[in-house]
């Protein structure tokens, strides 16, 4: 069975009319940040990566050069490619719907978050990997989507910024049919406001089945500010 | 602790501690409420007297009443109200909250006897709401609801002369507002006299907030929209699916529902809400 990866880094910020989006930015070890979030990941697994940007930042910054670039440092070349939109999307999902549009992805593949670092073991499902809130040194618990796990391991719920249970979405969801994403993506049919969190939770209520991953090592710089802590703070690896 | 309790208009709802338990003082001084509050407890009294399988009513201790007030003492239920519960619950939860509403409109119907009832009954009810729309000086004069009256005239007329529902038993006002939720038990409130009690009409009641979302319209808090309109929309399509075995309800639902909007509209004040009712009976009458 076929498994993609797919790294939405498409989000359109107003602070990004003038400036590059920081998870374009370099790491000290000279990575960028949004190819740092994939390589906690046995990356042998997938049979594509995709990474998902705007034509309006890849333009001004030649980030098909700078990718082309790092594929290569990262061994990547050939694995990895980029799906350049021309216009930007309103949501996550859209995003995730157009890369698997675009690449024409119908089986199972991962959505990882550019702006998270982990480790952990993948495979193919419906899966979303967790980590434990009470296991990080600095946390903004308002910006996360938190999870409640049955005593069977199953995910009952899933929801955004409400603290529900220790286990937050790590910012790795799996997926083992697009097809069913995308029908679960057009019901809902709401563009803006609408998170993963959203389209699995209404698969939770259509009686598909969800169980979490629990991640290792988990990094977070979900803001520029949180991935200048971790640097000073010389966390990140 | 705390504790959020929120009255409707005509009555007052107190929290009071007797002997380290807390209890609930409804209450009116409003004239016009005072024989409707009566009403709404007797009636809550009866249910309370019946066994439901998921479903709890709270115990009613004592009413006082005279010819200026009343007040009614009523157990204490430590509740979520429904879009808290709603925010937190996952799909177990809500299967069983489905399960526990069809569950509860079922035990109506075994209760109720399937009757012939004349359509009149329903018709001068609508020539009545008509008659107080047009009283109301927020509605009277639009010429939009004007409109939509006469259409939905034709629904009521459309109907044969005389129809079999069943009557006997029904909540009156089974919305999402008037359930408490504790966990996976859900205690009824605010019970209410209909202009006919049948299971019909609670049918019509919960899916005015699965289906059309009316609750959500007084919560003045904020919370996930998103969510909430993809679980109503779940609740909407299980109990739609369920009802549809009745013929009755397949039947006559549509017109009901045209019926129970038209009822709030006559009380309508508020341009928003206005603005809402004219919507969705602008969509039940296209159907």
């Amino acid at each position: 069975m076929s498994f993609q990866l797919i790294v939405p880094i498409a989000a359109d910020k107003k602070e990004y009319s003038n400036t590059m989006p920081y998870l374009f930015n370099l790491n000290s070890d000279g990575i960028m940040l949004c190819i740092k979030s994939i390589l906690g990941l046995n990356l042998d697994i997938f049979d594509k990566i995709y990474f998902t940007i705007l034509k309006k930042h890849n333009d001004p910054y030649y980030l098909n050069e700078m990718f082309n670039i790092q594929f290569k440092r990262t061994n990547l070349l050939g694995k990895a490619e980029l799906i350049i939109l021309d216009e930007p999307t309103e949501s996550q999902p859209e995003t995730i719907v157009k890369s698997l549009e675009t690449a024409h992805i119908h089986g199972a593949f991962m959505v990882k978050d550019a702006d998270s670092y982990f480790t952990g073991n993948i495979e193919i499902g419906n899966y979303i990997c967790t980590f434990p809130l009470d296991a990080l040194k600095q946390v903004n618990p308002q910006n996360k989507s938190y999870v409640t796990i049955d005593d069977m391991y199953y995910i009952t719920n899933i929801i955004e910024k409400k603290i529900i249970s220790r286990h937050f979405c790590a910012g790795g969801y799996i997926f083992k049919d697009a097809d069913a994403f995308i029908q679960e993506y057009k019901k809902i049919n709401c563009k803006k406001g609408i998170y993963i969190s959203h389209i699995i939770y209404s698969m939770l209520l259509n009686k598909i089945n969800f169980r979490p991953i629990s991640v290792k090592g988990y990094q977070d710089w979900g803001t520029e500010e949180d991935w200048l802590w971790l640097r000073s703070n010389k966390i990140s690896k | 602790m705390e504790i959020e309790v929120k009255g409707h208009s005509g009555c007052s709802i107190d929290i009071v501690t007797e002997n380290s338990e807390l209890y609930i003082i409804k209450g009116s001084e409003n004239k016009d409420y005072i024989n409707r509050l009566y009403q709404q407890t007797e009636k809550q009294k009866q249910a309370e007297k019946q066994e439901y399988r998921h479903i709890r009513i709270p115990h009613i201790y004592a009413i006082k009443k005279d010819n200026h007030s009343i007040k009614v003492k009523m157990e204490y239920i430590y509740s979520k109200n429904f879009i808290a519960y709603f925010e937190t619950s996952g799909f177990e939860k809500m299967e069983y909250f489905i399960t526990s509403i069809t569950t509860f409109i079922e035990e109506e119907i075994a209760r109720s006897k399937l009757s012939t009832i004349d359509t009149t009954i329903v018709q001068k009810k609508f020539e009545d709401i008509y008659k107080k729309i047009k009283e109301n000086k927020f509605t009277g004069k639009d010429i939009e609801i004007d409109s939509l009256m006469k259409q939905s005239k034709v629904s009521f007329n459309l109907l044969p002369t005389q129809i079999e529902i069943p009557i006997g038993s029904c909540h009156g006002d089974l919305t999402f507002s008037n359930i408490l939720f504790n966990d996976t038990n859900y205690y009824l409130i605010d019970f209410l006299d209909s202009f006919i009690e049948s299971p019909l009409i609670d049918m019509v009641k919960i899916r005015q907030d699965t289906c059309y979302l009316w609750s959500t319209l007084m919560y003045a808090g904020t919370y996930d929209k998103l969510r909430m309109m993809i679980l109503a929309e779940k609740i909407d399509t299980n109990l739609n699916e369920i009802f549809s075995r009745y013929k009755w309800y397949r039947d006559y639902y549509h017109t009901f529902q045209i019926m129970n909007f038209l009822r709030i509209m006559q009380y309508a004040h508020e341009q928003p809400i206005i603005n809402y009712l004219k919507k969705v009976i602008s969509n039940l009458v296209k159907i």
